[in-house]
């Protein structure tokens, strides 16, 4: 039976069970050791959880195509791969979730944060900070804090089952271990720092008003980059108002830096933004720019190019073409 | 997809493949470089821009591209699009304080985690975990041995609440 993703906020138990599930993965051995992912210094066991940040930071390190550069398109954001590459990395993670539960039908929540971003005149909260998310109850996510000291993610020095964070990066991007400490946030900073709002549902709407921008009926469009027009452009948050982008930055702390995957809200706001995805496929169909007549430039990003995902050196690879209709492994309870 | 076989399933085939992966070079060849190209009314434009910035007389070793409206990101700020490198450079000096934090004077009692002789993995204190003075491991970066990576703050804390500019 294919899962079905529910709203993190409508259903205790989805926000309980991920809750638990991200906490016996983030103690769960992988059998492998940090030296093996080139991480310096003493070698230290890596929990699953934490392969979703190397994972995260290995990707966008990785220039598509080899040799061109990492910071114009990587594998996994600034280009047409975005959505194909996080669908198939959230998947993974819904995967062994569903394994340390023992429950097969689990389905990754999503959280609506545009909700939470809308002022109550017009039918959101009053302040995106009180959100029922970020309750300090253990079936909560926290708030901010550094460390966050609230939830199910707070951190107790003295408690070794706490959550804690144990690989990051540099400035430079690259991957180090840090001393196991608690997860950092800092809602609603000021730019250049971070985003003083999150996104509006008027915002989302806009996303998908072909009228007022016929290029949101595209995926994506040349030169397929933060410059481009089309919707997968608009909704990583280069364009428009910010979306994907402006929730990283509002959240702050550690959903800022390459290994945002370290807080458990990166999985629950990419749930959210693979059903907006999801959503457009519904009204504009399931297509994806490039084809693969694109030029070698845009290699890693043509619709039959491999991802950089565990399947990508079998003979089928994922693909973004292959990745566009999901209906057999999961659903989403309410696409908006 | 790929369906889910049994192997997949367990954490080590992940691991195991991650590890597979060619890792990222960072590597420091002098000032940043920026290269943007354009084609325009048939012809070809090729702008190449070359920073040097420091922070305290430190050299800092970032990866800066420019998009073509001038706008600049970095690879450790992935969801960020800066209008100036100023304020780039800002973000990154909140965002990583520790690897800003002031040079040591000797003998202060620091880690040892200098970065500098390269001597990797003798300095990695364990800290192990729990009552730890938690201090941060990162310096021993032996490609980074051009920035004295030095840290004597406790905590590990990346966003101290401490900080003035948040909310
Ligand atoms: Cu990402």
């Amino acid at each position: 039976m294919a899962a079905i993703r529910p709203d993190i906020l409508r259903d205790d138990q989805a926000r309980a069970d991920y809750i638990r599930g991200v906490r016996l993965l983030k103690h769960e051995p992988t059998t492998l050791t940090t030296d093996r992912f080139g991480i310096s210094g003493r070698a230290r066991p890596v929990y699953t959880y934490d392969l979703f940040v190397i994972w995260h930071v290995l990707a966008m390190n990785t220039a598509v195509p080899p040799g061109g550069d990492a910071g114009t398109r990587n594998a996994a954001h600034r280009g047409p791969v975005f959505l194909p590459w996080h669908r198939v990395m959230l998947r993974w993670l819904e995967a062994h979730l569903q394994r340390v539960l023992g429950d097969p039908d689990f389905g990754l929540p999503y959280w609506d944060w545009a909700l939470d971003g809308t002022p109550p005149a017009l039918g959101g909260v009053a302040n995106p900070a009180a959100s029922a998310l970020w309750r300090d109850t253990p079936d909560g996510f926290g708030g901010q804090g550094s460390p966050v000291r609230g939830g199910g993610f707070a951190f107790d020095r003295a408690d070794p089952t706490s959550f804690r964070v144990r690989i990051a990066t540099d400035s430079s991007g690259a991957l180090r271990q840090v001393t196991e400490r608690g997860l950092a946030r800092k809602f609603g900073q000021n730019a250049p720092f971070g985003s003083p709002r999150l996104p509006r549902t008027g915002d989302v709407r806009t996303a998908y008003n072909t009228r007022a921008d016929p290029s949101l009926a595209d995926y994506d469009r040349p030169p397929f980059d933060v410059s481009s027009r089309g919707f997968r452009n608009r909704l990583e948050g280069f364009t428009g108002p910010g979306l994907h982008n402006q929730v990283h930055l509002w959240v702050g702390g550690d959903m800022a830096p390459a290994s945002s995957p370290n807080d458990p809200v990166f999985f629950v706001h990419h749930c959210n933004v693979d059903r907006l995805w999801e959503r457009w496929m519904h009204r504009n169909g399931r297509q994806y720019q490039p084809d693969m007549t694109a030029p070698p430039n845009l290699l890693g990003h043509r619709i039959d190019d491999p991802l950089v995902s565990p399947f990508a050196p079998a003979s089928k690879p994922d693909t973004p073409g292959g990745v566009l209709d999901v209906s057999a492994l999961y659903s989403y309870d309410v696409l908006p | 997809m790929q369906p889910d076989t049994a192997d997949p399933s367990q954490p080590a085939f992940l691991a195991t493949y991650l590890a597979g992966l060619p890792q990222p070079e960072h590597e420091h060849t002098g000032p940043a470089r920026s290269v943007r190209e354009d084609d325009f009314d048939g012809h070809h434009v090729v702008i190449t821009t070359t920073y040097e910035i420091t922070v305290d007389g430190r050299p800092l070793d970032v990866h800066i591209g420019l998009s073509n409206d001038g706008s600049a990101h970095c690879h450790g700020l992935p969801a960020y699009q800066l209008p100036s490198l100023v304020d780039l450079v800002r973000v990154l000096i909140r965002t990583f304080p520790d690897e800003f934090s002031p040079q040591p004077t000797p003998g202060d009692g620091h880690d040892g985690h200098d970065g500098h002789d390269g001597h990797d993995g003798q300095h990695t204190n364990d800290h192990g975990g729990a009552g730890s003075s938690g201090h941060s491991e990162h310096g021993d970066h032996p490609e980074h041995g051009d920035h004295s990576h030095v840290r004597d703050h406790g905590d590990g804390d990346m966003h101290g609440d401490d900080r003035p500019g948040g909310q």
